[in-house]
């Protein structure tokens, strides 16, 4: 068995250090906080959003969508539409072409282009309420409304299924009549709801119970949940007489946006051009298209650019929430505190199509545990609810709250404080997943170690009906493919342009990466999001991978810079290139001495400009732990949950900005705190959903919430010169769990069911 | 030897060895020495000419989905479900 | 949003007038916190939209100790709580209007518009019966006074007939002795809809120490606002003790009728009736302890 560490230079790093990249070097930009380099169009409302996008002669578009949970479409009569005046055309799935039964792995997960092309207009049967089953496209937005309700559509409903413990029954309504269980080579023989079932095993589990003093097993459900983006799916399609097709969107990956339209529409890819524009929020549901092909094909037909823009309703009940579970975990461990078994059976629902995210929920459940002896089993179950899309570290939320559930009832069975005997089961560099790998340096001792030196920890928590809980979370953050260009400018400064989408600060931690490596200040970078005929391929901005991807990326372009420098340094000083040094972004030979700025200036008017240029696809996780402390009081008479303290730990490698560290480590505690308490599908008995608005579907406003603390621990990643981890996903994965226990030290009671809503913890409150 | 780790349910290809051993100097030899001890396998992790599109692979902890990814002598390789992130 | 009409009339004839003519094509515009947000859904249509905020009757108001307040139908609710005298006479409306929507919410919707959504979970419509507010109307058929506890007949329905309009509101004169307080129970903090809501009155003897009278009004129980009448019988007389109120509010819970969905069970809605009773006769009586008019 190879525990071996990989070393620390990166695939495709060449063989120049950067200016500081040595551990014990003292960095100038990596680690300070300045302003980010978008700031003041963002907060003086300049920032350019798809919505703020108006073309000459733009149309509007509306698409109809199903009122049934499931139904099929027997008719649908565009007639009385399309004679209104101001109708500029209408479409139905017939107008895409037929999609192709294609899997294709587009870097986060895989695509199905024929169950995305009928995600985005339903072809036969409407699959969810809300499922677009027409649209149209006038004049204006009042006129499209009007006309998609001229549109006559006859369904036959059917009967629907929502809860996934129902629909793998073996009497549910079918969603798909074709759809049989994938299982790494055993084909279920009829079909079923069950797409997948992900089995993993490590060494002997009954060997494992055997040696158990205490075991402990408990099952747990939860509901679907919203990523909850501030700004709804707004996109504007522009296809040319010239055949060339241009989209403006607000998404995580332009460069997927642009191979899901080729895909769809079946055109070349070079004849998509995607424009981003800025974001309000994704979290992982702004990857797969929604209203783009149909905008691109209302386009076509009209002539004219066509926007859609989403309303709430159709965000909450079209769009990707993740999912509703079932999951029975079970541990086992010696009256000594060492986990010795652990067996879990996890049934995700997909949503309408195939391929949720079992996989990384199975993956995830045991990850943070050092156990010898494990079995997983995992079901992808498709149900009458919105194709389920990523959702900040998809899958493993759901498995911390079950898992971290199960740790802690069975760490007091033991009579062990429960961080201490998470301490004692951590993984470490060399354990195990129950999925097979070993993992490199991580750090989940040195992040519990600082919960249990925090002053938080190790503060009282006095009163009635009050507790304190800790749990932890990991996810493996992606790597992928990304690329940077960067020119110096005459005055020294250097246009950096990258492909990644900026969501949570990222133009500002690419750029300090760069900054760092030229030996320049932060302001002198100035980055910028390009277009996807602008730039290389660049992966989406998910798998909290672009401040490690992309930042490596802007490092090596860096040192591409650095090494064009030298080399016209040397022609400057007529000495030979391996006589100049570079340190701290000062060029140096015998006496002479040019910083970075001085050299650019000099060289502007002599020679080649220079541009440095890099693509990487570093092929490794980050690997993210972080832990989670909270302190509540629950009223004795509602259930309701108060927060009084929140501090969230974690493991970021190295924080390159680290108040947009803080920000994430925030943002998805937040995140978790309304999952944990408040967030869910509340659907009716004929499946359709009755909170579809921000309303009734209660995130956690500011009141809500005290102020989070953050702690960052830095164990470097051995993977990046500047030993970045990702950062954004993982945060969002132990809340739940950690208010779970909170909420047992305060009342007594176990909640095995998210939320954990006022009336469902008052429930728990009168049966116990 | 490069260790393979055979995914649970694969393991009725293998004779219910949870790990086979092989000699190979890249992933695409180590499959087809995969093959050859256990006839069908490769059609379970691969389609066409590359890994199926639903899998990643982890060799010595990097996740890749290319054939020719590089081995040494004592590697470790597992098959994994393909992931996503938010 | 499909299009429609826009009318501003400054005198409240005119307004009948076009009201009447149109009919049913016609909606009221107030704040237009509710109606806009239900046209931009679909939820309402209406061809004819007249805004009633520049017609003098309805944008003002008057208080005095002695004769009570007179509310205009379209009076923003932030004119409320602001108002210190208004505020402390009647203390369960300030309450109400403090936490209907946030602040720009607040800055535009009003007392009247919220009465005559006539929403079950309406926040002000509890405060104003527990307060005895009687509803002003004009319409063509002349002006004619309903109090505000018979004005809901189901969700989103009330006495209004067609071309009649509310103008104002008016509030008895709050006496030495008297307290009021609103609640709601809502899942989060802020800028959410009542699970249950409870509006109680009281007015304290001259000793101060027995409930002389008492009125509670319970939202988001039924298919309109509840007066919790036996129970308000119940403490007459008696001592506001911690017994008492505790019975008050269990005998409040046999008015609750309340049904469940996505921001309740009914059985805790049931239960909440109790707690928010209790909690609210006792914030009045600690307000009514204190109270000069």
């Amino acid at each position: 068995m190879s525990t071996e560490v990989p070393s620390r230079s990166t695939p495709d790093a060449s063989d120049l250090s950067p200016s500081s990249a040595a551990e014990t070097k003292k960095y100038k930009v990596i680690g300070t906080r300045p302003i980010r380099h978008d700031g003041a169009d963002k907060v003086t409302g300049k920032a350019r959003y798809t919505s703020d996008v108006l073309l000459p002669n733009m149309a509007y578009g509306a698409l109809v969508r199903s009122p049934y949970a499931h139904a099929r479409i027997v008719s649908i009569d565009t007639s009385e539409a399309e004679a209104m005046p101001g109708v500029l055309a209408t479409m139905t799935s017939a107008d895409l072409p037929d999609p192709w039964d294609k899997v294709e792995n587009l870097g986060e997960g895989c695509i199905n282009y024929a169950h995305l092309s009928g995600n985005v207009l339903a072809r036969g049967k409407a699959l969810y309420k809300g499922h677009a089953v027409a649209a149209v496209c006038a004049t204006n937005a009042h006129l499209a409304e009007e006309a998609a309700a001229k549109i006559k559509v006859e369904y036959e409903p059917l009967p629907a299924v929502t809860w996934v413990l129902d629909a793998m029954k073996e009497d549910a309504p079918l969603l798909h009549d074709n759809l049989v269980t994938q299982a790494l080579g055993e084909e279920s023989a009829r079909p079923s709801n069950i797409g997948a079932h992900i089995h993993f095993e490590q060494g002997d589990l009954e060997a494992g119970w055997a040696a158990a003093d205490v075991i402990v097993e408990r099952e747990f459900k939860t509901s679907s949940i919203h990523q909850g983006y501030i700004e709804p799916h707004v996109s504007i399609a522009m296809w040319n007489e010239d055949g060339r097709l241009k989209i403006w969107t607000g998404t995580q990956g332009s460069f997927v946006v642009r191979q899901q339209m080729a895909e769809l529409l079946k055109i070349p890819v070079s004849q998509v051009l995607v424009i981003p524009c800025e974001i309000g929020g994704g979290f992982g549901g702004k990857i797969a298209v929604y209203e783009q092909p149909v905008a691109a094909v209302l386009s076509r037909k009209c002539g004219r650019p066509v926007k859609i823009a989403m309303r709430r309703d159709e965000v909450f009940e079209a769009t990707g929430p993740t999912p509703g579970s079932y999951m029975r975990v079970k541990l086992g461990a010696t009256k000594d505190g060492k986990l010795t078994a652990g067996e879990a059976w996890l049934a995700y629902d997909a949503g309408a199509f195939p391929g949720g995210v079992i996989g990384p929920g199975c993956m995830c459940v045991f990850s943070c545990y050092d156990i010898p002896n494990a079995v997983v089993d995992g079901y992808d179950v498709v149900a009458n609810k919105p194709k389920v899309q990523a959702y900040r570290a998809p899958g493993s939320t759901h498995a911390a709250f079950a898992c971290e559930s199960v740790i802690d009832e069975l760490a007091l069975e033991l009579k062990i404080d429960p961080l201490d005997f998470r301490l004692k089961n951590a993984v470490q560099e060399g354990s195990r997943r129950v999925d097979g790998p070993v993992y490199p340096r991580i750090g989940l001792i040195e992040t519990l170690e600082a919960v249990r030196d925090s002053q938080h920890w190790n503060s009282p928590l006095e009163g009635p009906n009050r507790g304190r809980g800790i749990a932890c979370g990991f996810w493996f953050n992606a790597g992928l493919q990304s690329s940077v260009t960067a020119a110096v400018n005459p005055d020294g400064t250097v246009s950096m342009s990258e492909g990644s989408t900026d969501i949570g600060g990222t133009r500002a931690s690419i750029a300090m990466q760069l900054a760092e490596t030229l030996g320049i200040a932060a302001t002198d970078v100035q980055p910028q999001v390009v277009d996807t005929d602008s730039i290389g391929y660049t992966d989406v901005t998910g798998g909290s991978r672009v401040t490690f991807a992309t930042g490596l990326a802007a490092y090596q372009a860096g040192l591409d810079i650095q090494k064009q420098m030298v080399r016209r340094a040397a022609e400057l000083w007529e000495c030979d290139v391996d006589q100049v040094t570079v340190e701290d972004g000062v060029y140096r030979y015998g006496d002479a001495a040019l910083s970075f700025k001085e050299l650019a200036v000099k060289l502007n008017n002599a020679g080649d400009p220079i541009v440095g240029r890099a693509s990487v696809s570093p092929q490794v996780s980050t690997n993210a732990f972080g832990a989670h402390i909270v302190d509540v009081e629950v009223d004795p008479e509602t259930g309701k949950v108060t927060i009084l303290r929140y501090t969230a730990v974690q493991d970021a490698g190295k924080a390159i900005h680290p108040s947009y560290v803080e920000g994430q480590m925030q943002g998805g505690a937040a995140q978790g705190i309304g999952w944990a308490l408040n967030e869910e599908y509340f659907y009716d008995d004929e499946g359709v959903m009755r909170n579809a608005s921000f309303l009734d579907y209660r995130i956690p406003t500011a009141f809500d919430l005290p102020m989070i603390e953050t702690i960052i621990v830095e164990v470097p990643n051995p993977d990046h010169p500047y030993g970045v981890r990702g950062v954004g996903e993982v945060p969002i994965v132990p809340p739940p769990a950690a208010l779970a226990i909170a909420i047992h030290r305060a009342t007594g009671c176990r909640m095995h069911e998210l939320p954990m809503s006022p009336p469902h913890v008052w429930r728990a409150m009168q049966d116990r | 030897m490069v260790q393979i780790f055979i995914p649970a349910p694969l393991r009725r290809l293998t004779a219910g060895q949870a790990q086979v051993a092989v000699v190979a100097t890249t992933l695409r030899e180590a499959i087809e020495a995969l093959e050859q001890q256990c006839p069908g396998i490769r059609g379970e992790l691969c389609e066409n000419d590359g890994l199926a599109p639903t899998l990643q692979v982890a060799v010595d902890n990097r996740m890749t989905r290319r054939m020719s990814t590089p081995l040494k002598a004592d590697s470790e390789i597992h098959f994994l479900p393909a992931i996503g992130g938010g | 949003m499909i299009e429609f009409e826009y009318a501003a009339p400054t005198d409240l004839d005119e307004a009948i007038g076009l009201f009447a003519q149109a009919g049913d094509r016609a909606t009221l515009l107030a704040g237009g916190t509710d109606i806009i947000v239900q046209l931009r859904e679909g939820l309402r249509r209406a061809d004819l939209v007249i805004d009633v905020k520049k017609i003098p009757e309805l944008s003002q108001f008057e208080y005095a100790p002695e004769t009570g307040l007179r509310l205009g139908a379209s009076v923003p609710c932030w004119q409320i709580y602001e108002n210190e005298s208004i505020a402390a006479a009647y203390p369960a409306l300030a309450d109400a209007v403090r936490i209907i929507g946030g602040w720009q919410i607040q800055s535009r919707a009003s007392v009247g518009g919220n009465l005559c959504n006539a929403s079950p979970a309406a926040d002000s419509i509890p405060a104003l019966i527990a307060l005895g507010a009687v509803a002003h109307l004009a319409g063509p058929g002349g002006r004619r006074a309903v109090p505000v506890a018979e004005f809901c007949t189901g969700p989103g329905k009330n006495v209004l007939q067609s071309g009649e309009l509310l103008v104002a509101l008016t509030l008895p004169p709050a006496h030495a002795g008297s307290g009021s307080a609103y609640q709601r129970f809502i899942p989060r903090n802020e800028m959410d809809i009542a699970v249950v809501g409870a509006g109680s009155w009281v007015q304290l003897d001259e000793s101060r120490q027995r409930i002389a009278a008492a009125r509670i009004a319970l939202a988001a129980v039924g298919p309109t606002p509840r007066q919790a009448v036996q129970a308000a019988e119940f403490l007459c007389g008696k001592e506001p003790t911690e017994e008492n109120l505790h019975e008050a509010g269990e005998l409040a819970k046999q008015v609750a009728t309340p049904i469940s969905d996505m921001r309740g069970p009914a059985e805790y809605r049931t239960h909440l009736v109790g707690v928010l009773t209790r909690r609210t006769l006792a914030a009045a009586v600690e307000r009514a302890g204190t109270f000069q008019p």
